[in-house]
């Protein structure tokens, strides 16, 4: 491996060092040493020097073992640190827009939402409090954290300038409850084979949770969703773009039971989830709403499919979360093979 | 005793990558500004041309502007700005 290496007493040194350099968020680290580094790159089936991606804007190749190396302190088991690699590969595609969306004032997050079989090889957590943390999903999410501020430079201030941030920027890796859920896995909405494992990435601004125990209407539910979008396109931004729609079990049945599908909520939603210029007066945006017709239509949505429903969260409660794109359609969600190229022919898989 | 940890931080080219060096005038050179899009940076820039052509003596100013803020300039931009001897990106917010 070609990593520079220091040497340190102990694990309490090695924190220490690390956190005098800058190279933590915060909390403690897993001391990364050659070994848990070669044994993490062996579960992922990586070559250390394998470049992962490369930041299109400044053109930084990130290689896998500095990637490896950030899972690592990050808490991270061998076997997780393909979703790290996978996620890293998605979010060094030009549609994701990597440096904009670790660089703005918007202060998003990287949202993974990982889908097949390696979520129950992990024992990856997808049901109560799925948007809270839990199981190997907060050490995945730290890593892109640390990803981002050890390999891109993203220290607060220096080129991150998130005026805000929000707390998914600690961690933020969902799995889907494909097992509880009735309906077609994200991954394979998007076009993943039945079996494969994929992890779908998004820069994505905080969840905004609603609730509605109080119909088993699918449309009424639907406009509970609806309605939260369009708060999002007043208050936050009006320009279209990847929303994801987590769904706990209480509406998932309501909405089963009525016979809808993903590809159903993802029709309602983008019909209804659209404002006019007007409605910009009462938020407060006066100076907008007079920029031009005030009848002007903004969908939040541009197609059905721009909307990621997502199957995860507790049995009990009749909520949901609506997660808005950080730059609406300029910032694309983007889903990659975990341990599979989904772009390769069959010889070219690693 | 001690233990070995390996340096999480990127290593090689991005690293060694170096500044350019400075011109050595602004008399008579062709500066670019990039202006990147953003609300009233198209006035800030006004400005800056304005200084760089009465007090720096600079012969030429190309400006262009990005259509989004957070993503790299087109091909055509970049070719434009290269041909310059200095550059200006303006980040503006």
């Amino acid at each position: 491996m070609g990593a520079r290496i220091l040497e340190v007493a102990d694990g309490t040194e090695a924190n220490e060092v690390f956190a005098r350099h800058g190279w933590t968020d915060g909390l403690p680290i897993v001391a990364p040493t050659p070994e848990r580094v070669a044994a993490a790159l062996d579960a992922a089936l990586l070559e250390p020097e394998r470049i992962l991606g490369v930041e299109p804007v400044r053109g930084l190749a990130i290689t896998a073992e500095k990637v490896a190396i950030n899972a690592v302190m990050a808490g991270c088991r061998p076997a997780d640190v393909a979703v790290v690699a996978a996620a890293v590969e998605a979010m060094c595609e030009p549609a994701y827009l990597l440096h904009g969306s670790a660089a703005s004032t918007g202060g998003s997050a990287p949202l993974l939402v990982v889908n097949g079989p390696i979520r129950t090889e992990l024992g990856l957590h997808a049901t109560d409090n799925a948007l809270g943390g839990g199981g190997p999903n907060v050490a995945i999410g730290r890593a892109l954290r640390l990803v981002l501020l050890n390999l891109l430079g993203c220290e607060p201030g220096v080129l991150d300038h998130s005026t805000l941030g929000h707390p998914g920027k600690i961690s933020f890796c969902l799995a889907e409850d494909e097992e509880d859920s009735p309906w077609l896995p994200l991954a394979q909405e998007r076009g993943v084979p039945a079996g494969v494992s994929a992890v779908t990435v998004l820069a994505c601004a905080p969840p905004r949770q609603v609730m509605n125990e109080w119909t088993a209407d699918p449309e009424e539910i639907c406009e509970t969703f609806a309605a939260e979008i369009r708060a999002n396109q007043c208050g936050y931004s009006i320009w279209p773009g990847n929303y994801v729609l987590v769904v706990p079990r209480q509406l998932r049945d309501l909405l089963a039971a009525a016979g809808w599908q993903k590809a159903d909520i993802r029709h309602r939603v983008w019909e209804r989830a659209r404002v006019r210029r007007r409605d910009w007066e009462a938020w407060g945006k006066r100076a907008l709403a007079g920029r031009g017709e005030p009848d002007q239509e903004f969908p939040a949505l541009e197609s059905p499919d721009d909307l990621l429903v997502v199957a995860a969260g507790g049995a009990a409660g009749g909520f949901a979360a609506v997660i808005p794109p950080w730059l609406g359609n300029r910032a694309r969600a983007v889903t990659a093979g975990i341990g599979v190229c989904l772009a390769c022919g069959p010889e070219e898989e690693r | 005793m001690t233990i070995k940890v390996l340096d999480p931080t990127a290593e090689g080219p991005a690293a060694a990558a170096r500044p350019a060096a400075p011109l050595a005038t602004l008399q008579g050179a062709t500066i670019g500004i990039l202006d990147n899009g953003k609300i009233r940076v198209d006035r800030f820039c006004d400005f800056v041309e304005e200084i760089l052509r009465a007090e720096y003596g600079v012969a030429g100013v190309v400006r262009r502007r990005k259509r989004n803020a957070s993503a790299p300039a087109p091909a055509d931009v970049m070719a434009d700005l290269l041909a310059c001897d200095g550059v200006i990106s303006a980040v503006g917010d």
